[in-house]
């Protein structure tokens, strides 16, 4: 199966098409950038995203196709039987002039610390902006949300924010809003993202390219991304088992952000604001750390699991002998499994007796 | 009634069941959604600028009295400017001037049905050719789309054909081209003509849902329209068939057709990316053909006399420095000057520059008055026909401004969507009011550079097309630009 848009469909026959004067073959309506990859020819993006229906905005992917007059965008062209395509210095470039003009209204490269793929593109292709446009600086944003920042000078227009929003979020967070010099992206109307239906995923953060869109660090832990130590990890606060990396600090081997790449499993690099954003409780002083039961004196004290647990079973018990087995309930977190859930219910079912058994999930 | 205020907009949201966002972006996209109504907008377009609207504008928000007052671009009556629109109303009040040609008769005014019935009205469609014919008389009268981009009507009108149903027609009645003023001609002088060529479409094409895409500029030709379609419902013409008019809200981008089509469907007027075309991915992604006001008002004519036998003519909008500016029929291989001296009255000055077609087309030096305005002519000026707006311009008006002025207009009216359109219009508006004042703001072979990405690889026509004008001015003006430096290649 392969995926068009929304849909799945079938696999696709294998059909031949010629790549840079090599033969090549790839599933009919495969994206040529995709196509192109697979052979080992990598034409750079800024405005495409996996996630996202084809968009062609940035013109930074723009092929030789035989037979189409003009150059055709790699990220929105689908491989067809016999097409030659021609990325090669056959074909007139034209990605450092794009990166020029993209440079030319780009004023703030590195407002949080994110990686930016159009000052990558600059540094590979040695392009400058000749000049900065009179009228590139566009007005600032300042959100008082504690999460998020987004700085209009960094962004590039590529609409990727708003399309994840409005593709896969189906929220209207962001808007793209005006034309031509006074095209700009504001969470609508310029509102605070509190004020939209935003629920604070960071989403429109993992998919802008320029970081335009960042993290809001908590005080003095902002380093940039790449200076970071990923640690693979699970987001422990649903069953559905995000795959995550903690971006630690070398240096003070704190976590200071958490992020999540499209191949991974169950979530595709999509998060929501607690795991995303919720990690403080990681390194919090009254985070527990070890089983506590509560002493004679009043007080907590560490111990063992394994008497922490028989602390815990006697209580139950005791209730169960003094008041019946109808007098526990049972509540379980929403941060357990499904696997974890059904243990529950069964304890509370089958060893305590009760049928008063719930999920704050449920709600 | 007042402006789409970010309350009313989230209103319509929640009315439609749609979400705020999308319809925000929606209403900031259009220029005329965010301003009350009775907004005075002052052309700025090259002609009015030429003729003084930087004053008129002025003046005007002197005497704004609480009431917007915007500089707009082209309002697409160039033969009365300067120009503005007070509401509704345009001021100075409209006259005409045109000749009577044997394609349009646009001299004649068709006040009713009646009117154009006595003139032989609707005996084409009465008694319309089969399908294959009329492709056939098309192709022979060497008929091309007249609104800009002049791709030949019998290849489009065979495309459609071979779509399955159901087709839509869309009539392009977004005259935005700055200089251009014959659709409104063709719809206030002559609606039923117009009409009477979509309605061929429509059988041609089977198409039972017809749409006329007007922009909102054009009052009276709104009124016009919505009178003709009246009469031709009550006359019977309509019968099994739906003639709807959607009117733009502000945005020059929505005459080029697949912004039109987006537009149409209630978003951002962006052009979408071309393959599919149209005739096989159009309006609610069925295959649609639209045609120009201007082409459809032939086809009557072409139908009549037979492809072959057809003058073939077009209609040339005159204005500028020129004694009696309008709307002209004549043949499509006439030259600047018999435009402009056996119709439009002669020059009120000396000539120092010619927009041949609407502001992508190019500009012409006064060495051009006698070449032929075909498109294959024009090719060796490096210049296009486009939509036939001929703007005369004289010696006193600086080509670098007009130059500037056009390149601005560009890039105001850009989409965004693309990056050498959004940017490099911006950047050649910046690079031409540098060297205004003296400053080389970039080297002529990096200029070259960007005007050649803009044309290769931008999404649609207004990105392409924007370099011609900055060419053509390499061209015929080099000691203007000497200050960027040598060319990268001959011109």
């Amino acid at each position: 199966m392969i995926r068009v848009g929304d849909t799945m469909i079938p696999m696709a026959r294998t059909v031949a098409f010629t790549l840079d004067g090599q033969p090549a073959s790839a599933p009919e309506g495969e994206l040529l950038v995709h196509a192109a990859a697979r052979h080992g020819v990598f034409i750079p993006t800024l405005c495409h995203d996996d996630k996202l229906e084809p968009y062609g905005g940035c013109r930074m992917c723009v092929v030789g196709v035989e037979g189409s007059p003009r150059p055709l965008p790699a990220c929105a062209t689908r491989v067809a039987e016999g097409m030659v395509v021609s990325t090669d210095s056959s074909v007139p470039q034209y990605q450092r002039t794009l990166t020029e003009m993209l440079l030319a209204e780009h004023l703030n490269p590195d407002p949080g610390g994110r990686p930016n793929e159009l000052v990558d593109l600059a540094e590979e292709l040695a392009a400058e902006a000749p000049f900065i446009l009179p009228d590139a600086k566009r007005e600032p944003y300042d959100d008082r949300n504690r999460f998020m920042g987004y700085d209009p000078d960094a962004c590039i227009l590529c609409n990727r924010c708003v399309r994840y929003t409005q593709e896969v979020m189906q929220c209207s967070a962001l808007s793209l809003e005006g034309r031509g010099p006074h095209a700009r992206i504001v969470p609508t109307h310029g509102y605070s993202w509190l004020d939209t239906e935003c629920e604070l995923c960071g989403g429109c953060l993992s998919a802008c390219p320029t970081g335009a869109i960042y993290e809001k660090f908590e005080e003095g832990t902002e380093r940039p991304e790449r200076t970071l130590e990923k640690v693979k990890s699970t987001c422990t606060f649903c069953g559905v088992g995000c795959q995550i990396d903690l971006n630690v600090d070398p240096e003070t081997q704190r976590i200071v952000k958490v992020t999540s790449e499209p191949h991974y499993v169950s979530n595709e690099g999509n998060l929501c604001v607690k795991g995303r954003f919720a990690f403080n409780f990681v390194h919090h002083p009254d985070r527990l750390t070890e089983p506590l039961v509560r002493g004679e004196d009043g007080e907590l004290h560490p111990t063992t699991w394994e008497h922490a647990f028989r602390v815990a079973a006697e209580g139950l018990l005791r209730v169960k002998e003094e008041h019946g087995p109808q007098a526990i309930g049972v509540l379980s977190s929403a941060r357990l499994t499904m696997e974890e859930n059904f243990l529950i219910q069964k304890l509370a079912r089958t060893a305590l007796g009760t049928n008063s058994v719930h999920s704050c999930e449920a709600t | 009634m007042g402006p789409l205020t970010p309350e009313l907009s989230d209103a319509v949201a929640d009315h439609m069941n749609i979400r705020r966002g999308e319809v925000h972006e929606v209403v900031s996209f259009y220029s005329f959604l965010r301003v009350p109504v009775d907004a005075v907008r002052v052309c700025i377009g090259p002609v009015c600028d030429c003729l003084g609207a930087k004053d008129v504008l002025a003046r005007e928000q002197e005497q704004a009295n609480g009431v917007p007052v915007l500089g707009v671009e082209c309002l697409g009556h160039c033969d009365l400017a300067p120009v503005l629109l007070r509401g509704d109303t345009v001021e100075p009040e409209v006259t005409y001037r045109a000749n009577d040609g044997p394609s349009t008769g646009l001299a004649g005014w068709d006040e009713t049905l009646a009117d154009y019935e006595a003139r032989g009205g609707f005996e084409v469609l009465r008694d319309l050719p089969a399908p294959e014919r009329i492709v056939e008389e098309l192709k022979a009268s060497g008929l091309t789309g007249y609104g800009g981009a002049g791709f030949p009507t019998g290849i489009k009108w065979e495309a459609v054909a071979r779509e399955p149903h159901p087709r839509y027609v869309v009539v392009n009645a977004d005259e935005g081209e700055p200089g251009t003023i014959k659709d409104r001609y063709v719809m206030e002088r002559r609606p039923y003509l117009m009409l009477e060529g979509m309605l061929i479409a429509m059988r041609f094409a089977g198409a039972e849902h017809g749409f006329v895409y007007l922009r909102e500029e054009y009052g009276t030709a709104r009124a016009r329209l919505t009178q003709a379609i009246d009469e031709l419902r009550q006359a019977g013409h309509l019968d099994g068939v739906a003639v709807e008019m959607v009117v733009g809200a502000g945005a020059y981008i929505c005459g080029e057709e697949t912004a039109m089509l987006e537009s149409m469907e209630g978003r951002r007027g962006m052009p979408r990316l071309k393959p599919p075309f149209p005739s096989e991915v159009g309006y609610l992604g069925r295959p649609t053909l639209i045609n120009n006001v201007e082409t459809l008002a032939h086809i009557p004519a072409i139908l009549r006399t037979g492809g072959e036998a057809w003058p073939h003519v077009r209609l040339w909008s005159v204005s500028g420095a020129v004694r009696e500016p309008g709307c002209y029929e004549a043949p499509v291989d006439v030259t600047l000057r018999r435009l402009i001296d056996e119709h439009a009255g002669g020059a009120t000055e000396e000539i120092g520059a010619i927009v041949p077609g609407g502001a992508a087309s190019g500009i012409l030096p006064p060495a051009a008055l006698d070449a032929p305005l075909t498109r294959d002519a024009l090719r060796e000026w490096d210049v296009g026909a486009g939509s036939a707006g001929v703007q005369v311009f004289p010696k006193s008006y600086s080509p670098l401004r007009l130059l500037a002025e056009t390149m601005r207009f560009f890039a105001e009216e850009s989409c965004q969507k693309c990056t050498p359109c959004r940017i490099g219009n911006r950047g050649m508006h910046h690079l031409l009011q540098e060297l205004e004042r003296g400053r080389v703001a970039m080297s002529r072979e990096q200029a070259e550079e960007w005007l050649d990405a803009m044309a290769a690889t931008s999404i649609c026509g207004l990105g392409q097309g924007a370099p011609f004008p900055m060419r053509a001015a390499f061209r015929y003006w080099p000691e203007l630009f000497a200050p960027l430096g040598e060319p990268s290649r001959m011109a």
